[in-house]
């Protein structure tokens, strides 16, 4: 073993990285911006689920509780009518609500026990466990006091007692793992057929730009399908991810992504000059998505500027587009979907025609 | 259809600059019709530039470049001609029959794929795939590429580099038997005893065309009896 020949391994290394600015930018100010984007996230002051208070007590004991929960951390909870609450719940307004009814106070007196009615919308368990945290919390004083029973009847909108973490996950990854396996590919495959000279090629022939680009979506539209269908059917059969929807929905949802994946391909490989410059787009491009598209944490519970940037990545439509079919049984009846299907159609398009024009430019 | 023109490759003062590198200057030069036409010159001296400008590749500063009677750029023409880029493009990947078959197809070619891979003697390993050939041998490939669709114009950034010598006399025979069939060849060398085998030379250096002619024209013009000393002395001649 030789120092001076490790040595010069190790400066070669060092030099090298010297010249590759872009790396060196990456090492050191990517982990800061996305350790800053995931600090705003949890500590940025974002939302708190809203729930809805429907108190019909005519007793003492419901407005206690109802204030008890308007003065909760947890939630930001207000007062309303009951058909006000089902109205907002149904249009994801509220995450759920509580209703006190009429004998509230009656029943406590009389029997120890209640039992208010907890509707929940459901479809995102971190949510759900918030407001029926800050319930129970609001009951404590009065299960003190008069050593009241508290058993709440919970009810969904979507899913049930049994959906968990993995069916509120599970649709997202679905379009997910496609959408980024896909984009890497693409965008390594496009690079290599740069770095071979055979684009050079291609260039030099009568092929138009657009017959590369349509070309390149098809070949890679069908590999993205074949792996759409297998991830679809795993989750579905395999993991038994929830679904309440049209399973051709997802599968059209997975191949829109699939295709917009394709030509971000194309279009970000333009940017870059080796593979490795190239998946270097993971960190930039893709994990802040992850963050803000609400794959993990929801959009409404973000803090306020940080909402604005995930309405704008078309990711989080086609995350919600996928949760709304798989958990809400969405079709395209459904604005909500159908906003949905037209961001991320229109999302793919864009990506295309992007992707034709840069072609012609960075070539002609 | 109007009659063919008489040349299948007018450049007419054409320069191109990257950043403030002059990459061609001033470039005027004909091929004509079935003529074998070398372009010599040292590495970095505009060949590759040269080249990629007759296929739309590079547009010009100022200047026309005029292929088969056409203005480049124009895909058409692309149909027409053949180029064979100095690394040898081709997908690792595939065989060498499915290299050939995928640029036929590009070029609407229907057949021949056969006769290129014959052309370069490669047709017994046509169904290896090209990361397991030789560096000689993907030459050839490449240049079956080049020419399966029959080109009319055919151009070729330094084809012969790996070749073995038997070979490159074999290949060079067949270069000037397709020029005598009507097609035109734009060879770029370094290599002077290729260069004898062109019908006409071009010296290119620092982007500048400093001389033109057959090789008997050359050596007079220089004075000297070998092509690379006339090459050398050509070459200098601007500087004094």
């Amino acid at each position: 073993m030789s120092r001076r020949r490790v040595a010069a391994i190790t400066r070669r290394l060092l030099h090298q990285f010297r010249r590759d600015r872009r790396t060196l930018a990456l090492l050191f100010f990517a982990p800061l911006v996305i350790l800053a984007l995931l600090g705003y996230l949890l500590r940025g002051g974002g939302g708190v689920p809203q729930m809805g208070v429907v108190n019909e007590d005519t007793g003492p004991l419901g407005p206690v509780v109802a204030s008890q929960l308007e003065h909760s951390t947890t939630v930001s909870a207000t007062a309303m009518s009951q058909r006000d609450a089902e109205a907002k719940l149904r249009n994801g307004d509220l995450a759920g609500y509580i209703v006190l009814p009429p004998d509230f106070s009656a029943q406590a007196q009389q029997a120890h026990t209640v039992a208010p009615d907890v509707r929940l919308e459901g479809s995102q368990p971190g949510l759900s466990g918030s407001i029926l945290q800050a319930v129970g919390q609001s009951f404590t004083a009065l299960v003190g006091t008069a050593g009241v029973h508290f058993a709440p009847k919970v009810s969904y909108l979507y899913g049930g007692p049994t959906f968990d973490t993995l069916d509120y996950f599970g649709a997202a990854f679905i379009g997910l793992v496609v959408f980024f396996l896909v984009f890497v590919i693409t965008a390594v495959a496009f690079l290599r057929e740069r770095g071979q000279g055979t684009l050079e090629r291609l260039m030099a022939s009568p092929l138009r730009r657009s017959e590369i680009v349509l070309g390149y979506m098809l070949g890679f539209t069908v590999l993205a399908l074949v792996q759409a269908a297998e991830v679809l059917a795993f989750s579905l059969i395999v993991l038994h991810v929830h679904n309440s929807g049209n399973v051709a929905l997802i599968f059209i949802m997975e191949a829109l992504m699939a295709i917009a994946a394709v030509n971000l391909g194309i279009f970000l490989s333009m940017f870059a000059r080796t593979e490795f410059q190239a998946v270097q787009f993971i960190p930039l491009v893709i994990v802040p998505q992850v963050f803000l598209a609400g794959i993990i944490f929801p959009v409404s519970t973000e803090p306020g500027p940080l909402q604005l940037l995930s309405h704008v990545l078309p990711l989080t439509y086609a995350v919600e587009g996928m949760r709304n079919i798989m958990v809400k049984g969405a079709d395209l009846g459904w604005s909500s979907l159908a906003l949905d299907f037209g961001v991320v159609l229109g999302f793919a398009l864009l990506v295309i025609f992007a992707a034709a024009t840069t072609l012609r430019r960075r070539i002609a | 259809m109007a009659a063919e023109p008489t040349y299948s490759v007018e450049v007419e003062g054409v320069s191109k600059r990257f950043g403030a590198q002059p990459a061609l200057d001033d470039v005027t030069l004909r091929i004509r019709r079935g003529e074998v036409y070398g372009i010599l010159g040292p590495n970095g001296a505009g060949k590759t530039t040269l080249i990629r400008s007759l296929v739309g590749l590079i547009v010009p500063d100022s200047g026309t470049v005029t292929v088969l009677g056409r203005r480049m750029p124009s895909l058409d023409i692309l149909a027409r001609v053949g180029y064979m880029t100095q690394q040898a493009a081709l997908y690792p990947d595939l065989s060498a029959a499915e290299n050939v078959r995928f640029f036929a197809e590009i070029y609407g070619a229907h057949d021949g794929v056969r006769e290129a891979l014959e052309f370069v003697d490669l047709w017994e390993r046509r169904d290896s795939v090209v990361s397991n050939l030789s560096g000689g041998m993907r030459t050839r490939c490449s240049l079956a590429c080049a020419l399966v669709h029959k080109p009319d114009l055919l151009l070729l950034d330094e084809p012969t580099v790996g070749v073995d010598p038997q070979l490159r006399v074999q290949l060079w025979d067949r270069f000037q038997r397709m020029a005598r069939d009507g097609a035109s060849i734009l060879v770029s060398s370094h290599v002077m005893d290729e260069a004898e085998r062109c019908d006409r030379l071009g010296l290119i250096r620092f982007g500048r065309l400093l001389a033109e002619g057959t090789v008997a024209e050359l050596k007079r013009k220089a004075g000297v009896e070998r092509l690379e000393d006339a090459f050398l002395k050509l070459s200098e001649a601007p500087a004094t």
